[in-house]
């Protein structure tokens, strides 16, 4: 019963999915190529000399950035990148607000309600669905950069545990926006409401965290922001996954997918 | 089997209330083992909101259901590998074939689809059909293949909601054929429907709700007796005087010489008064479901359940 539920809905928004993990695979394949035409590590570094300080502190770059992080660390700028970002946000929220509110939505819900299956088990199905998605989005990109460094080979060093690293990071990510927003989905009832609560939460952590770099004021908020524990670039160097970003962004998907057990074992269902 | 009790559903002061909003008060239902059960009411009425109770898809405020003796809410599991219950026709997958979607459905059930083969010749679906998405069929179609899912696997209990909404006559006569054989089988069906020619067909009992109050029940022979008979009268010349003051008779309609009357329990004092004129021609007829179901919903503001009216 638990593979068809899976099957299922992996099955719905397929196509739409694999759009989203193309548009990933290109975005994070090319990078490397860029990289290489522009001269590896040391035209990466000119490139970065030339942009106008003001440019520099919007994109929140410093000069010797490349020197200190290597080619890794400019690889592990399209992983924060707000097209990146949107491409594996969208397949994660669609996935949740279409699982549980989507169905509520259609009334589809009452195929796997009215059989005789534990709602727990129904909410596990999604939560399993969420995990493959995840690992699928997550390592996607680490695999598109490595196909890009086999094909271009710009100068500069990136191991297979930076790649690693990264797509773990990516997970753990992906993991606490799909985990807050099963618990929105298992608690709502339309799919609209889910998108817009999740979107408005991202949003408005990105900007916390990018503003916060660059205003002083914000500084104290910037925990706050689920962007703050997603540091690609000292991940890539460092080559592993800061344990307080292990700790809150894994945790944060817990609580997200716990407390939406909790409702969705619990609430009314109107279909 | 039913509980021990004989019955396969059992509601006990079942209420469900949505803040200030009362959907359902006090409804005591008893459904017995092996019947076609008609639960009727208008829009709103509070016939959707007990079968998601029975289904275990919302709570009830207070009360009890009991499905096969086990409590639908906390034994919901247990409930529903007996049951078979119909989705609306819009809730199925529009991107399966109709194949795949009875597949999924059977997977989920944890029972043989033995009874495909009877459902899919009853409402005549064939392979051809089978093979394409459902975002292809017609509503029809897609309730067609609603009910084959629903009842594929063989369940004691058939729970459905407006089963041949958007099903032609033919079909509709064909669908009603195999739930007598069901029944005949020993399948229990609880079924509501607007469709009052065809619960009278297939119901041998029914309940009436409205506003979230059961205003009627039993079996269908109770329930028209309790309500008047219709008797039509042909005078051999003009409508006598004092027709319309008959003790126990209401007279509904005059047309040249002849008259309808709608007569309670009692013919005696009708029986009197046409005994001293001269009758041609009198009928007798019980009235159908629509007249009884039409009179709980025209009465008056404060229903209830007429005198030795049960909903068994």
């Amino acid at each position: 019963m638990m593979t068809a539920m899976i099957r299922r809905l992996l099955q719905r928004g397929l196509a739409g999915a694999l759009m989203l993990l193309l548009g990933v695979m290109i975005f994070q394949f090319v990078n490397p190529i860029i990289a290489d035409s522009i001269g590896g590590e040391e035209g990466l570094s000119q490139l970065i000399e030339l942009l106008p300080p003001g440019l520099q502190t919007l994109a929140q770059i410093s000069p010797d950035f490349i020197a200190l992080t290597g080619l890794a660390g400019y690889l592990s700028l399209g992983y924060d990148h707000p097209v990146y970002l949107v491409l594996v946000m969208s397949a994660i929220i669609g996935f949740t607000s279409r699982s549980i509110a989507g169905e509520i939505d259609r009334g589809t819900l009452a195929l796997t309600l009215s059989r005789p299956i534990p709602r727990t088990n129904i909410y596990l199905a999604r939560v399993a669905g969420l995990l493959v998605l995840i690992a699928v989005f997550a390592g996607a990109g680490p695999v598109a950069t490595w196909l890009g460094l086999a094909m271009a080979q710009p100068t500069g060093e990136v191991s297979t545990d930076q790649l690693l690293a990264l797509a773990l990071l990516c997970g753990l990510l992906a993991w606490a926006v799909g985990g807050l927003s099963l618990m929105v989905s298992a608690a709502s009832g339309t799919t609209g409401r889910v998108v817009g609560w999740a979107t408005g939460f991202l949003v408005i952590s990105f900007f916390v965290d990018y503003f916060a770099e660059l205003w002083d004021m914000l500084e104290p908020v910037k925990p706050f922001s689920i962007f703050w524990y997603f540091d690609t670039t000292n991940t890539v160097v460092d080559g592993s996954v800061p344990m307080m970003s292990v700790l809150v962004l894994g945790g944060s998907g817990l609580l997200g997918v716990i407390a939406g057990w909790w409702k969705f074992t619990r609430r009314d269902f109107e279909i | 089997m039913a509980s021990g009790s004989g019955f396969v559903i059992e509601t006990e002061s079942l209420c469900k209330a949505y803040g200030e909003i009362r959907a359902l008060n006090e409804i005591s239902l008893q459904v017995p083992e092996g019947s076609i059960f008609g639960f009727l009411g208008p829009n709103g009425a509070g016939k959707t909101t007990t079968i998601r109770i029975l289904m275990g898809f919302t709570r009830a405020t207070s009360g009890r259901a009991t499905v096969f003796g086990h409590d639908s809410w906390a034994d919901g599991v247990a409930v529903r590998s007996r049951i078979g219950y119909l989705v609306t026709a819009d809730a199925l997958y529009p991107d399966l074939s109709g194949d795949d979607q009875l597949a999924f459905a059977a997977s989920i059930s944890g029972r043989e689809p033995v009874w495909r083969g009877r459902l899919l010749d009853a409402l005549e679906l064939d392979r051809k059909v089978l093979d394409r998405r459902l975002g292809t069929y017609s509503k029809g179609m897609r309730q067609k293949l609603a009910l084959v899912s629903s009842a594929q696997h063989a369940p004691e209990l058939l729970v459905f909601d407006e089963p041949t909404d958007g099903l032609d006559p033919l079909i509709q006569r064909n669908f009603a054929e195999l739930l007598r054989d069901f029944r005949a089988e020993g399948t229990t069906v609880f079924m509501s429907s607007h469709d009052l020619g065809e619960v009278e067909r297939l119901c041998d009992h029914v309940a009436v709700v409205r506003a979230g109050r059961l205003i009627a029940g039993g079996s269908m022979a109770e329930l028209k007796q309790q309500y008047a008979q219709r008797v039509e009268v042909t005078f051999a010349d003009a409508v006598p005087g004092g027709i319309d003051d008959i003790v126990g008779a209401r007279l509904i309609e005059r047309n040249g010489t002849m008259v309808t009357l709608h007569v309670d329990h009692d013919f005696n004092s009708m029986l009197r008064f046409l005994a001293g004129h001269d009758v041609v021609r009198m009928e007798i007829r019980p009235p159908e479901l629509q007249e009884v179901f039409m009179s709980y919903y025209e009465s008056g503001d404060s229903p209830s359940l007429p005198d030795g009216a049960t909903t068994r």
